[in-house]
């Protein structure tokens, strides 16, 4: 988790396209894709921080220093930064089974557990099990339902931004020139019902990693997919 | 060319790792001397120990013999491991801080053990136990040399001959060197309410005539005032004693665009501060400090608060407050700032909060009186009303914050008052809360997240309890400005046309001189 040079496998071509295309500036010819994709490859062997991306660029620069291939600029232009946002968008409705099939489940725990001690310790009665079950249930469900409409997503150009909480509303923008890594998770229970998480990290607070529950496993992986060109596109230095 | 440990680790080490397990052997041995009993079962029991201390002396052998370290080109390499074992290169400019610490028993063999501290992690990077006290000096010496070589290197990425004029001269220059005066005043100031507990565990086993009987008649109304001032005197005595053997003999050095700290009267600590790395600052001041006008400073940095576990470094333990402001100030220039305070109805809000909590104490004061303590007479209790209000105007009166040029200040607490300064580009994430509370007041918190120690530990820079709608708006501006300045930063045009773009900005800032 220590700084943006642990960017994943995948992301780094990317990563070689951007440095490539920002140290040059003008035009371009065939040639050059082949020597931009050449660069590219070498790119992730010669990773032992920045000093090694400014010494291969300024050596490519000596090489072509007039030429910016074309379809590497049209590549940076699909994934220009407006395009990639995303409005305002709540999660997917079945994300409430999701929250509803776990709180059943703590609050069916739950109940065991004060059921057992009220059977073997106290003796009320048999319905105390139930009722803590009961009343932690409803707790859950109504908390599920509440949740799922306050929660909101939103892709904004340099930041992401998440709106959650029914007891305590927590509003957090989360620059992408900050993000470290992005996870797409998948527990059991939205397994089940064919959902899926993406978490952020960032080098800030362990505790704040944001997770961004409710998502299709399609929308999770184009949503990882765009926070993760997001932030390559972010040109940032170093969080710490 | 690797280099291996000093060869009196061996013995040292040997000692500790006995020590450590000479517990468990006691355990067996008595457990089997029980079974076995006589004479073969006192042999069973020494033949444990003997065992005992032979593995741990081939142990640390074996280890001393398997760890090797090297500084190579780019990287601090480290290879460990007695029976797993682990490769490990640390870039240069990854390390956050160096430190070396020395007990009393290290200091008289002449060895220190070293740590590096990464951002990543939850504890020190690397620890070299132990090496020779001069190869560790020479260690950290080395260590940001190259860090400072690498990082000026990376920032000039085509100039090479410029590159070399541009590595600023390591001018030394002594920041900081704590009085007599000063440390008998931070003896004085300094309380560590985590010591309560601890001692109130301990007081009847120190003295056990405080338990008894006879020194707690009286009505409660009187032995409770007096317990606690009792008991508050002995946490002062015992924070003094501890802060005043921590921070003996501090001083503190800038070297370069590097402040070093040495401190500590039996366990002798020194470590580094790279300034281009410091996450935030912090001045604290507590409520005793405050009526002597000191405060004191501490620095952060992404590394894993070294020496201290779980705290931050502190960068001067105490010092004349515009001392301590100037100081700040020549590391992260913030200048001049004028805090705003959260709405009136904030106050109000704890006027409530206070009452509520009085009402809970003394209805569990009456409860107590009637089933536990007879002659409790808790309705003095009541007489906590006329502190309610007091307590709610000066919590409200020392919370503020305020948006300056390049860094968000905040400030809050009473007893212990902590202004911290927040560089923009060092922010991680912005967020506000509000509580179903602070709705009903239409307020919110708003927290500025950095990747300092201390946020780690939910101590960030907050400004509490400010009005919604400026929440909302601070929240788009300190992520707006943390955008800002980090253009300004690293705009690669000048990185690759001004060498120094981002190595002066950082190192330069210092001189702007504590004299301001």
């Amino acid at each position: 988790m220590s700084g943006n040079d642990e960017s994943e496998p995948p992301e780094r071509p990317t990563e070689g396209q951007r440095d490539g295309t920002t140290s040059r500036s003008t035009e371009s010819t065939g040639e050059e894709a082949m020597a931009a994709d050449g660069f590219t490859e070498a790119e992730p062997s010669s990773r032992e921080g920045d000093t090694d991306d400014g010494a291969t660029d300024s050596t490519t620069d000596l090489d072509d220093s007039s030429a910016t291939p074309d379809d590497l600029r049209e590549e940076l232009e699909d994934v220009s930064a407006s395009e990639l946002t995303v409005p305002p968008q709540s999660l997917h409705p079945k994300v409430r089974i999701v929250w509803v099939v776990q709180s059943l489940i703590s609050a069916a725990l739950f109940g065991a557990i004060v059921g057992a001690i009220d059977f073997g310790v106290i003796g009320i009665g048999l319905w105390v099990g139930p009722a803590v079950f009961g009343v932690f249930a409803l707790i859950g469900v109504l908390h599920a339902v509440l949740r799922f409409r306050v929660w909101e997503y939103e892709l904004r150009e340099d930041a992401l931004y998440l709106e959650r909480g029914v007891v305590t509303r927590v509003r957090t923008v989360v620059p992408y020139v900050r993000i470290q890594h992005v996870d797409a998770s998948r527990g059991p229970v939205e397994r089940a019902i064919g959902l899926a998480s993406v978490v952020v990290y960032t080098a800030g607070s362990r505790g704040a990693d944001v997770t961004i529950p409710g998502l299709t496993a399609d929308g999770a992986d184009d949503l990882q997919n765009r926070l993760k060109r997001m932030a390559i596109l972010a040109e940032g230095d170093d969080a710490v | 060319m690797t280099t291996k440990l000093h060869p009196l680790s061996v013995p040292y080490r040997s000692v500790q790792t006995a020590l450590n397990f000479l517990w468990i052997v006691f355990i067996i041995g008595f457990s089997g001397t029980a079974v076995i009993g006589g004479t073969t079962g006192a042999l069973v029991f020494g033949a444990a120990i003997l065992l005992g201390l032979v593995s741990a002396v081939v142990w640390e052998l074996l280890y001393y013999q398997r760890f090797e370290y090297e500084l190579t080109e780019d990287t601090f390499d480290l290879a460990s491991g007695v029976v797993s074992r682990r490769d490990r290169e640390i870039p240069y400019r990854r390390i956050q801080n160096v430190g070396i610490s020395r007990n009393v028993v290290q200091r008289l063999a002449g060895i220190a053990e070293v740590s590096l501290e990464t951002a990543g992690g939850s504890s020190a990077e690397a620890q070299l136990r132990y090496v020779s006290f001069e190869e560790a000096q020479r260690l950290q010496d080395e260590l940001s040399e190259r860090k400072r070589h690498r990082s000026h290197s990376e920032s000039a990425s085509e100039a090479d001959e410029e590159e070399e004029q541009e590595v600023p001269e390591r001018e030394t220059e002594r920041l900081f060197e704590i009085t007599e005066g000063e440390l008998a005043v931070l003896g004085l100031v300094s309380i560590d309410l985590r010591l309560i507990p601890l001692l109130t565990l301990a007081v009847p086993f120190i003295s056990p005539a405080l338990s008894n009987p006879a020194l707690y008649a009286g009505p409660l109304y009187v032995v409770a005032p007096l317990a606690a001032i009792v008991l508050y005197l002995l946490t002062s005595i015992a924070s003094g004693i501890i802060s005043v053997t921590n921070y003996y003999g501090f001083q503190l050095v800038r070297t370069g665009d590097e402040l070093r700290f040495e401190r500590g009267l039996l366990q002798r600590y020194s470590g580094t501060i790279p300034l281009e790395k410091v996450q935030t600052l912090t001045i604290n001041e507590n409520v005793l400090e405050r009526a002597v006008g000191y405060a004191s400073l501490l620095i952060e940095t992404a590394g894993y608060s070294p020496g201290e576990s779980g705290g931050s470094q502190s960068a001067v333990p105490i010092a004349k407050r515009d001392r301590v402001l100037r100081l700040a100030q020549s590391i992260e220039p913030y200048g001049d700032v004028e805090f705003e305070r959260p709405p009136k109805r904030a106050r109000e809000r704890y006027f409530f909060r206070y009452l509520g909590v009085l009402a809970i104490l003394t209805g569990l004061a009456y409860l107590a009186e009637l089933y536990l303590v007879p002659n409790l007479e808790w309705y003095w209790m009541l007489l906590g009303v006329v502190a309610v209000p007091i307590g709610a105007h000066l919590k409200w009166r020392h919370l503020g914050y305020a948006l300056v040029d390049d860094h968000v200040v905040t400030r809050s607490g009473f007893w212990n008052r902590t202004t911290s300064v927040v560089p923009y580009h060092r922010v991680q994430t912005v967020l506000d809360r509000q509580t179903i509370f602070q709705r009903r007041r239409k307020l919110a918190t708003l927290t500025i997240d950095t990747a300092g120690s201390r946020s780690l530990i939910g101590q960030d820079a907050r400004a509490i309890d400010i009005d919604r709608e400026r929440a909302n708006e601070l929240r788009e501006e300190v992520a707006d400005r943390l955008q800002e300045s980090l253009a300004g930063r690293i705009a690669p045009e000048d990185r690759l046309f001004d060498p120094t773009a981002t190595g002066t900005e950082v190192g330069d800032s210092p001189s702007v001189s504590p004299g301001e």
